[in-house]
């Protein structure tokens, strides 16, 4: 490397001190986000659903090319119950809440194998009715359900967002990387919030899972085969959707994960102080993050089809774990991204270089396009095939115009906007396109775990209002002080790291 | 500058001078020198990848990006112009209930011939920029050039040929040449 002393640069140890504005300005967020959030539970409709009751409980009815069809018949009986409980939206919920009544009328019939809210007509025209199980106002769920339905998005999608930094960490170590040596302290001050994270995913689903999970309420029920209420595909789940599953493997799989990480916080500390040349520490950190990385590619599967999945339980896919990672792992890269260029421009981090700029815009691009892939991949083939059970999930949130909205700002966000932005090699290296596409990405994002969350659980009783904004607010700026405030802990500078040369020159030519 | 690269080509040039060397530090030296005395150079042959050789003799950004911007917009145009022209214009057909025009089942086919179009299309542009093709006679200045020489080469018209020379015999050459018409001559 002699020859490129032209630009030499040292490597030394940088203690970081979080600068007063930053400081401010993460917990001016945060108290900002905790303010609406107070707001937003305390403006919450008095326990009845607006959209409800405007709608006067009117259901949809499609035609029906054959009135034979016995989803007509249950359509039908459905439709005369409605308009009762429009104009009385309070006796029913009280119900709800006295026990999470479920009502037989509606309930899940065996009939349900055959999905009565399905109707297919002789031209092979699929009708979906709204399903009973959420649109219904005697369904209604407490009003507070919609905070901890925000409590889940906000809480997994930083859950998630700090885990797949952990796992940024571990890859760069199993595949030997060189350039990411200067950057990789960021990535190990994210990963721990995942403390933070399970604390609020575990507060939703200990408090608030009859509400949110569907099977949750059933198993609560607990009702016998026979009866009107017996619902076959959710007591087929049961062996795997249940309450001690989910809560005690949530917290299994993210103690696993944490642990990997604080073990390897520990051994990237030690290295610090050993001596240059020592590869030991190394060669330890290369064995665990191998052993973490097995362990998340099967298991962040599983906690996505626990926390997030379940709660469309009739429906399935597949392709849903990989879907979830897609969006954990392009907005860890993007948060990633968004701390080096901070740290660039408080004079931290002097090793780092345009390239390194350059190599976290190029995973930005290309991991937008791979969740793209995969979103893609799940909706395509859903919607070629358009199997009743399956296409289900998608018509939730085709059929709310909100939704739907919000469902095309996708791709917009997530796949148009940085694609179309980041395709250059320059504004890939330019601080502040980079920032446009941090922030379209990051919102982006969280819409889409908005997306996954709201319409299997409070359905038409959601809508981007103060609580929303306030508690993504409130994460955000905790995220970002808790991130800060771990940077602190150690240098900024891995100076013992065995690449750190090779990343301080890392150069990819013109 | 244009899409094909003139200067990978040493047909129809004048007076080259060039200097042959067998150590890549010395030669980074030469480099450094001929840049530092203003001197353009024309292009360093080494039989592997000198890492900053580039940046120094100022070797420009590949303008390859804008043809595969360019192919994979082609090959985007090309797939939603044949589906409509198949499925929409020259005979609609209605598969499984799905809408006519610009339905989502577009997607796979306009991603695929996007692809398709952008590797192709840069595969060739790239050998047709580098005289690559099969059957093209190299243009060797040396046998070694692939083995253990690396060669510097300056175009005569644009510097001094004595300064050259100089540079090149004082940073470690092991050879200088000139080369005129395809003919080299050692010049000692």
């Amino acid at each position: 490397m002699a020859h490129l002393d032209s630009h030499a640069v040292e490597i030394t140890k940088e203690q970081f001190t979080v600068p007063g504005k930053a400081k401010m300005l993460a917990l001016g967020t945060l108290i900002i986000g905790a303010v609406l959030t107070i707001i937003g539970v305390f403006t919450l409709p008095a326990d009845s659903h607006d959209k409800h009751a405007s709608n006067g409980g009117v259901v949809k009815v499609a035609t029906v090319a054959n009135p034979q069809d016995t989803g007509a018949k249950t359509d039908a009986a459905h439709t005369a119950t409605v308009p009762g409980h429009g104009t009385d939206s309070a006796a029913p919920h009280a119900a709800a809440a006295a026990g999470h009544g479920h009502d037989a009328g509606h309930g899940h019939g065996d009939a349900h194998a055959a999905d009565p809210n399905l109707i297919v007509d002789n031209a092979g025209h699929v009708t979906l009715l709204p399903k009973p199980t959420h649109k219904d106002p005697a369904h209604a769920k407490p009003a507070m359900t919609r905070f901890w339905a925000n409590l889940l998005v906000n809480g997994y999608f930083f859950l998630v967002i700090s885990i797949a930094a952990l796992f940024f960490v571990a890859v760069n170590y199993i595949a030997n990387a060189g350039w990411s040596a200067a950057i990789k302290r960021v990535p190990e001050a994210m990963y721990t919030f995942i403390p933070v994270g399970l604390v609020a995913v575990l507060a939703v689903i200990i408090f608030a899972r009859y509400d949110i999970y569907h099977w949750a309420h059933y198993e609560h029920l607990n009702p016998a085969k026979g009866s009107a209420d017996y619902d076959k595909i959710l007591a087929g789940k049961s062996g795997f959707l249940n309450s001690n599953f989910l809560i005690v493997g949530t917290i299994l799989f993210v103690s696993i994960y944490y642990l990997f990480g604080l073990k390897l916080r520990s051994l990237s500390a030690q290295e610090d102080n050993t001596q240059k040349g020592d590869t030991s520490f190394f060669r330890k950190m290369t064995r665990f993050s191998a052993a973490f990385t097995v362990i998340y590619g099967f298991s962040i599967s599983v906690l996505a089809w626990l926390l997030i999945m379940s709660i469309d339980a009739h429906w399935y896919s597949t392709i849903f774990g990989v879907y979830n990672f897609a969006t954990a792992w392009v907005t860890s890269l993007t948060l990633i991204c968004c701390f080096v260029l901070f740290l660039r421009s408080a004079g931290y981090l002097k090793i780092v270089s345009d390239e390194h700029i350059h190599d976290l815009g190029k995973f930005m691009f290309a991991f937008s396009i791979f969740w793209t892939y995969i979103w893609l991949s799940q909706l395509l083939l859903i919607w070629y095939a358009q199997i009743p059970e399956e296409v289900a999930y998608y018509y939730d949130r085709f059929n709310d115009p909100q939704f739907k909205i919000q469902f095309f700002a996708n791709l917009v966000m997530n796949f148009i906007a940085p694609f179309l932005i980041l395709m250059t090699r320059n504004n890939k290296r330019n601080p502040i396109t980079l920032g446009i596409v941090a922030v379209i990405l990051l919102i982006g994002h969280w819409n889409d775990v908005y997306l996954m969350v709201m319409p299997g659980s409070i359905g038409s009783a959601a809508q981007i209002g103060v609580l929303e904004v306030g508690m993504f607010l409130f994460f955000l700026g905790l995220f970002v002080y808790w991130v800060l405030q771990a940077l602190t802990k150690r240098s900024l500078i891995a100076v013992n790291h065995p690449y750190i040369e090779e990343s301080a020159y890392h150069d990819v030519g013109p | 500058m244009g899409i094909i690269d003139k200067k990978v080509s040493l047909r129809n040039r004048g007076k080259l001078l060039l200097g042959v060397y067998e150590d890549e530090d010395q030669l980074m030296t030469a480099a450094k020198k001929l840049a530092g005395h203003g001197i353009p150079v024309l292009d360093v042959y080494t039989p592997y990848p000198i890492h900053g050789l580039d940046r120094i003799i100022g070797v420009k950004r590949t303008n390859l990006t804008v043809i595969a911007f360019l192919c994979g917009l082609t090959g985007f145009s090309l797939a939603t112009l044949m589906i409509w022209y198949m499925n929409v214009h020259d005979w609609p057909m209605i598969v499984g209930n799905k809408p006519l025009v610009f339905a989502t089942s577009w997607i796979p086919v306009m991603f695929e011939s996007t692809v398709l179009c952008t590797a192709f299309g840069m595969a060739f542009f790239f050998f047709w920029r580098n005289r690559l093709a099969h059957g093209i006679q190299p243009e060797l200045l040396d046998d070694r050039q692939t083995d253990d020489r690396m060669i510097v080469v300056v175009e005569a018209e644009h510097a001094n040929a004595e300064e050259v020379m100089s540079i090149y015999r004082s940073t470690g050459a092991v050879e200088t040449r000139e080369r005129v018409g395809g003919v080299q001559t050692t010049i000692k």
